[in-house]
């Protein structure tokens, strides 16, 4: 077998495991687990192309992640629109949030970049908590009801877990074809060596700005499903325990690469549910596993992988 | 005819220091033209305006009459211009066909959407693109490490796979900064045939190299940089012999001009 097929093999099995956990496992609070662990590896394979792709360390996922939890909640209950409607509107005022913002700090160096991205993160946070009026302020909007579609409710998390999950892979099957697309070619192109890109004949700024709208996109729609499965929205949906999360899945995957991101996501879901075997230890162990995989492989899974490649093939050249 | 390229009284000054003063030179199309000077002497600023990394302070550019003055790096390299690095770049993580492919221009044409959901078109050009990119890989000689990341390549094969990238466009003029420095010797001869090569073929450069020899041997025209201008032009004997050129060189123009021209040579930081 080629290692394409060795993927497309991988890939069906998983889909097809992914599909039949709420018939596998009988309790909600694993299925809750799973929804969070797809909602959370969207988020993070997304950070991925404009992290590990454009090569732009961006804070504004939180942001983006926080806007679409509340323009869902919003639609849904001071306009009385549907769930996917909701879902779809914090997916288009993420766009044009995200293409203001982009356009004005897109062209900024590296910690200008995060400065700028990192306020607008805390911004949002602040917009939440204050803006009484419309966000509720603290006391949140709760009682979020579920989704219905053709007389069908989601009521249960069984079901809810099949919008996550269809979700989780139409976004992840559009952003593979991106990255591995000449647009992801070029992406790491610029990341890698932008005086050369340039060089050659490629603007920049399209690309980055259009990396991090579509991330932008498609984090705030799963915040938006997120609110959902919580069936609450209040400012700690802003909590930056969501932006650490995501990063901790892209950083020990491996910047810049698509299976180990998603690889590292499912990773991070399942390890600490693996630990309760010593519920005292568990985040301990938790911890060390971070420290250690960081403290050896600084670039990720996918990046030391590359690293001994790279390694071999120099042997083999001397 | 108009030239290939026209530069008109360049001048570019960093926090007051005059890098380049008043610079004016032409490039006949179909030609290759060497640019020497000392350390200093303004040659990369010149490039490097040129091409739009550096903004012109006054002066005019023209690319096949075409004014492409204090344009965009990228929007000149797609104007036709494309100009490699002195300390060499190229995308490490790549293997040798995609560091060309990034470079390779026919896809401009194409859309994003030609790129995300690879159309016919799409998929054409870059097979036509591939099997260009391995016929310039095979002409620098890289192509037994045609699967390799660009990382594993050495200094010298580096700027190899730079000029085959530079190539890949097929631009109006190529611009090399410094394309031998830190290649073996034993391939500098290499580098100059497959210049030549690729100039029979239509293909136009301009060189900014130390290394005086392979300029003489390879140049049309040589343009010859002093402390930010341009000091003389013409054809490498006539340079050689200029007693100028020697001034600028070593300070003093020393009597025989054969013995001097090889003492240029000791200017030349050769690291390989």
């Amino acid at each position: 077998m080629t290692s394409s097929q060795t993927t497309l093999a991988a890939v069906v099995a998983s889909v097809a495991v992914l599909a039949l956990i709420p018939q596998l496992m009988q309790s909600n609070y694993i299925i809750g687990i799973a929804i969070s662990g797809l909602i959370f590896l969207t988020a993070a394979a997304s950070l991925n192309l404009v992290y590990g792709y454009a090569g732009l360390l961006s804070f504004a996922q939180l942001g983006f992640w926080g806007v679409g939890g509340y323009c869902s909640a919003l639609s849904v209950m001071d306009y009385g629109r549907s769930f996917w409607v909701g879902v779809l509107i914090a997916g288009v005022v993420n766009l044009m949030l995200s293409t203001a913002i982009g356009l004005a700090i897109i062209r900024t160096t590296r910690h200008a970049f995060v400065v700028a991205t990192l306020t607008f993160a805390l911004l949002a946070s602040l917009v939440a908590r204050d803006w009484v009026e419309v966000t509720r302020g603290p006391l949140g909007i709760p009682g979020l009801p579920a989704p219905r579609l053709m007389g069908l409710a989601f009521d249960t998390t069984a079901r809810f877990y099949y919008i996550a999950l269809v979700f989780t892979l139409s976004a992840l099957a559009f952003l593979y074809c991106l990255m591995t697309s000449r647009i992801g070619l070029v992406l790491k192109a610029i990341k890698q060596n932008d005086p050369l890109a340039e060089s050659q004949g490629i603007s920049q700024t399209p690309y980055k700005l259009a990396a991090f709208v579509v991330a932008a996109v498609i984090t705030g729609m799963a915040g938006a499903i997120y609110a959902f499965h919580l069936k609450i929205i209040d400012p700690s949906f802003l909590d930056f325990y969501y932006m650490q999360t995501f990063l901790i899945i892209v950083i020990i995957g491996g910047v810049g690469s698509f299976w180990a991101v998603v690889v590292a996501g499912a990773a991070m879901v399942v390890l600490p549910e693996a630990l309760r075997f010593s519920n005292e230890l568990r985040m301990v162990i938790y911890g060390v596993v971070l420290v250690v995989v960081m403290m050896f492989m600084p670039s990720g899974i996918s990046g030391w992988l590359e690293q001994r490649r790279i390694a071999a093939l120099r042997r083999a050249l001397q | 005819m108009t030239p290939l390229l026209q530069v008109i009284g360049l001048s570019k000054a960093f926090s007051g220091v005059r890098a380049v003063q008043q610079a004016s030179f032409e490039i006949e199309t179909g030609s290759i033209t060497g640019l020497i000077g000392p350390n200093g002497s303004g040659k990369t600023t010149t490039i490097d305006c040129i091409s739009g990394f550096q903004h012109i302070d006054s002066g005019r550019v023209l690319l096949a009459g075409t004014e492409i003055t204090n344009f965009r790096p990228a929007s000149i390299a797609r104007a036709g211009l494309i100009r490699t690095f002195q300390n060499v770049r190229v995308y490490d993580s790549y293997n040798l066909i995609d560091n060309l492919m990034i470079a390779e221009a026919p896809f401009r044409g194409l859309n994003w959407y030609d790129a995300l959901v690879r159309t016919r078109a799409f998929c054409a050009a870059r097979m036509a693109a591939e099997n260009r990119a391995r016929e310039l890989i095979d002409l620098v000689g890289l192509i037994g490490l045609v699967d390799a990341p660009a990382v594993v390549l050495s200094y010298g094969q580096k700027k190899l796979l730079a000029f085959a990238a530079a190539m890949m466009s097929r631009p109006k003029l190529i611009v090399l900064d410094e394309p031998v420095a830190g290649v073996n010797p034993a391939r500098i001869n290499e580098v100059g045939r497959m210049l030549r090569t690729a100039n029979q073929a239509g293909m136009s450069f301009l060189i900014v190299e130390h290394n005086v020899e392979f300029i003489n041997s390879l140049c049309h025209k040589v343009i010859v940089f002093e402390q930010g201008s341009k000091l003389t032009e013409g054809t490498p004997d006539q340079v050689r012999n200029d007693p100028r050129v020697l001034d600028a060189y070593l300070g003093v123009a020393p009597a025989p001009p054969v013995r001097a021209a090889k003492a240029v040579r000791w200017n030349i930081p050769n690291w390989s």
